[in-house]
């Protein structure tokens, strides 16, 4: 009785930090916050958008499969499932005193992560014979066209965090626990403790290649021998690739795959489909430029997430998909929507920066909390900054030698592979290209590739008079250093490079 | 031993100076995709990059960072201090990102008048042979352009016949280790592999002969516990084995960068005699390195056969801190080996020698372990 009473008093007590949380979090709160009605019908119908899906999935698998299926699927097979249901805290998080057309893209990309997230976890559940595991460097367009469902093994480390901060831990320390150096990429420990957990799908076969880091490369014996031993290809990007040679190298490569596939999947390639997939890319590559236009100019329309969120989902996993079209163009009609009406992104955007680097899963906050504490709007990003052409369709031959240039020329790949000028000479065309004041390293602690371009880069930003910020952090797990500690290197940043004093957060 | 030890006080050995001072010219490197025999044509000879001795990497850590293998830091860090001048060229290989950025950062900090990445693939396929051959190709190109070395079908031919020749006796040593009664120790036989693969080979063969009949008189080499296989990581300093040979675990055999499994197999010339053609070959069958994505099940069965061949009661894993290449593969390595009923130890350790303490007891804890 005594317990009882003492623990309705702690709930009592903590009344008023509960709700403030609720009012941080939920629907209610931004009613509290949005600058207009309008801005507030935005956020209710995206809102009511992202739930409407995490509905129909669960409701479709209740009525395909069952109820003890589903009970079985999404509290003991796949648990991280239900991280999705915080999606619309996440929606509430990024757009946190964002307004209008920027509000819009944000939440425009929360709701493409979950309508395609359901079209990937219907995959997995309907169509098991069909599932191809992929790394996610591999192009899944080859895959796609053959009548094959891509399962990026590596996709669920970069989104359950944007969800839960914390939420790869645990497979990260299954990962070491299971023997897997600390210091390597959290990515792949990610990746390799959820196969250990039993909590990555099992698919007929995994495509896997040399990219982007040695982790990467040499987890898959381990993938594959956790999976049951599916059979496995693995492509080889060359070190010197801007070359027709290595280009030659590499499309051979692909045929190669894709008769592995044909041998040991269901899928058959059909040709008509992957032009029709190419030419798809092509569009959401032309759409994107047309966006990249419109952010150079200042104020950027658009930033952020809108930006590299979308590159990242939308052009390694779902290229051509109907959804990730219809975004870019959205995203364009957006941008050109504050262009036209001289609306910057960002309320009083005073600097523009590049990210180096992969992005910040575990803390996608902190663009939202640099906006508003120091006019800092984020232009664009390494992921996204690609200078391919686009995908010659005329034959199979070209379109191979399309997509191969895809992948050696993408970002990872050629920034991890031959010498230091791919890497750095693409940060200061992209500083220039974007009317930048400022580059952003992403420090992710587990990769080697990046840390030790940082002492040429730092001697080389200093000569070009480029302010440089080398933000420690490690890509899925905020206990390397935590999100107080991120922000705090950025205040420092600011204050004694930019030589500004915060205003707080 | 120590005419040997002797060589591996320094990175440029009296060999070395010997061979430069005759005209010849050093190339370095640092990968065992870098064929040896290729770089013994003409006046050239190869030098293996190592560091002994380093005592800090004060330098490199500011351009490497302190998340890359202290190895490459190592090397920056004598470049740094001009303790490699008597090489007129190097070879890199982007074996991993520590070597490929080594590559960058030494570049970048000394601009050495002869560098060159031999773009190694990292799967074997009749595609890839082709194109490690036409690496090759160029790289011996670019040689003769810049040093007028004799990088002919004919000198390489003479080089590979050479290099095979001094093979051939360290074959001879290393197969001593299979006995029963080995009449080596694994200290002494890393020394010597360690000294030849850091002279000039023609230099320090005789020497190698001289201790070859030397131990042809012995009987054994005392009391051991426990018969032992060394894998992982660049190991270039034979008193690592040391450390564990004194707790009473005799290295046999070894399969590592610097060892000799299987990296000293004959070179055995393709149908049409190319040299180059031959040397693509045969730097694939003599490295067994993670950086190769599909060779895992041939490192494998490389190492239970080694553990059969040479009596062996243990392996040992060892690794360089932050090297992912070995870091992750030994992940599935050691499951498969205990799978075999091997038992396995995985230390990590830096490039030089530290902690020596810790290692001791790690091996007698290991070798107590297995019951012996």
């Amino acid at each position: 009785m005594k317990d009882a009473f003492a623990t309705a008093k702690q709930i009592v007590m903590r009344l008023p930090e509960l709700m403030a949380n609720f009012l941080k979090n939920s629907i209610i709160g931004f009613f509290f916050e949005a600058k207009s009605f309008s801005d507030a019908f935005i956020y209710t119908k995206y809102w009511a958008f992202i739930w409407g899906n995490i509905f129909k999935f669960i409701i479709r698998l209740l009525f395909k499969r069952g109820p003890i299926v589903l009970v079985r699927e999404l509290f003991f097979r796949y648990p991280w499932i239900l991280k999705f249901l915080s999606a619309t805290k996440l929606l509430r998080r990024l757009t946190r005193g964002r307004k209008g057309a920027y509000l819009e893209s944000t939440a425009l990309v929360i709701h493409a992560i979950a309508v395609l997230l359901v079209e990937k976890l219907e995959e997995v559940f309907y169509q098991p014979k069909r599932l191809l595991i992929s790394e996610d460097l591999v192009p899944p367009e080859i895959a796609m066209a053959m009548g094959l469902n891509v399962w990026l093994v590596e996709g669920m480390g970069i989104l359950l965090p944007f969800l839960d901060s914390e939420a790869c831990l645990e497979f990260i320390d299954e990962a070491e626990n299971a023997g897997m150096n600390p210091d390597s990429c959290s990515f792949v420990k990610s990746a390799v403790g959820m196969v250990i957990k039993n909590q990555q799908p099992k698919g007929v076969a995994i495509v896997s290649s040399n990219m982007p880091c040695d982790a990467g490369m040499t987890s898959y014996s381990y993938i594959q021998q956790q999976l049951d031993a599916p059979p496995i290809y693995r492509v080889d990007v060359p070190y010197h690739f801007y070359n027709e040679r290595a280009e030659k190298l590499f499309v051979e490569d692909l045929k190669g795959m894709i008769a592995f596939l044909e041998k040991h999947t269901p899928g058959r390639m059909d040709w008509a489909k992957l032009k029709e997939i190419c030419e798809k890319r092509n569009y959401m590559m032309e759409l994107e430029l047309e966006l990249w236009d419109m952010m150079r100019t200042s104020p950027a329309p658009l930033a952020s997430e809108s930006i590299w969120l979308s590159h990242l989902l939308l052009f390694y996993w779902f290229p051509g998909n109907p959804v990730s079209i219809r975004h870019y163009e959205r995203l364009v009609e957006l941008a050109k929507k504050n262009l036209d009406a001289k609306i910057g992104a960002v309320e009083n955007e005073k600097y523009r920066a590049v990210l180096w680097n992969p992005p910040f899963p575990q803390f996608p906050d902190i663009f939202n909390i640099v906006e508003r504490a120091h006019g800092i709007t984020l232009i664009l990003d390494s992921m996204t900054f690609n200078r391919h052409d686009p995908i010659d369709t005329s034959t199979p031959e070209t379109m191979l030698s399309g997509l191969a240039k895809i992948i050696m020329q993408g970002p990872m790949v050629r920034h991890t592979r031959g010498p230091a000028e791919n890497y750095l000479d693409d940060i200061f065309r992209c500083y220039k290209q974007f009317d930048l004041d400022m580059v952003w390293i992403a420090n992710h602690v587990g990769c080697k590739s990046g840390q030790a371009m940082n002492g040429i880069l730092r001697e080389k930003c200093r000569e070009m008079k480029i302010p440089l910020l080398i933000l420690d952090y490690d890509l899925l797990d905020p206990r390397i250093v935590s999100h107080e500690g991120m922000l705090s290197q950025v205040d420092a940043f600011m204050e004694n490079v930019m030589k500004e004093r915060s205003k707080g957060k | 031993m120590n005419r040997f030890q002797d060589l591996l006080e320094s990175p440029q050995n009296y060999l070395v100076e010997q061979a430069v001072e005759g005209g010849r010219i050093p190339i370095g490197y640092c990968c065992s995709f870098v064929p040896e025999a290729f770089l013994m044509a003409d006046k050239l000879f190869p030098l293996r990059l190592h560091a002994p001795g380093v005592a800090g990497t004060e330098i490199a850590d500011i351009y490497l960072s302190n998340f890359m293998c202290t190895y490459t830091r190592s090397l920056l860090e004598f470049a740094m201090d001009d303790r490699f001048d008597l090489i007129q060229g190097w070879v890199f290989v982007p074996s991993c990102a520590h070597m490929q950025r080594l590559y960058d950062n030494f570049e970048y900090l000394k601009k050495p008048a002869f560098s060159h990445v031999l773009d190694v693939p990292r799967k074997v396929t009749e595609a890839t042979i082709a194109w490690q051959a036409e690496e090759l190709k160029m790289l011996a190109d670019k040689l003769s352009a810049h040093f007028g070395v004799d990088m002919s079908d004919n000198s390489l031919s003479k080089a590979i016949a050479e290099w095979n020749r001094f093979a051939e006796v360290i074959r001879a040593i290393g197969d001593l280790r299979k006995n029963p009664v080995p009449i080596i120790t694994g200290t002494e036989f890393h020394r010597l592999i360690m000294a030849s693969l850091v002279s000039p080979k023609d230099l320090i063969l005789p020497k190698i002969l001289d201790f070859q009949k030397e131990i042809a008189q012995r009987d054994n080499v005392g009391k051991f516990r426990a018969r032992l296989m060394v894998t992982g990581s660049h190991l270039h300093n034979p008193e690592f084995i040391r450390v564990i040979e004194s707790q009473g675990g005799l290295v046999v055999a070894d399969l590592f960068c610097t060892g000799s499994i299987p990296g000293f197999p004959p070179i055995e010339m393709t149908a049409n005699g190319d040299p180059i053609r031959t040397l693509a070959e045969h730097t694939f069958k003599k490295t067994l390195c993670p950086r190769m994505m599909e060779d895992f099940d041939r490192r494998l069965k490389t190492i239970i056969d080694t553990v059969r061949q040479y009596r062996v009661d243990g392996v040992v894993i060892e690794i360089i801190k932050f090297c992912d290449l070995w870091g992750v593969d030994s992940m599935p390595l050691v499951s498969a080996l205990r799978k075999e009923g091997i038992p396995v130890l995985k230390l990590e350790r830096e490039y030089a020698l530290g902690g020596e303490g810790q290692l001791r007891t790690r091996v007698q804890a290991f070798i107590e372990s297995m019951g012996k």
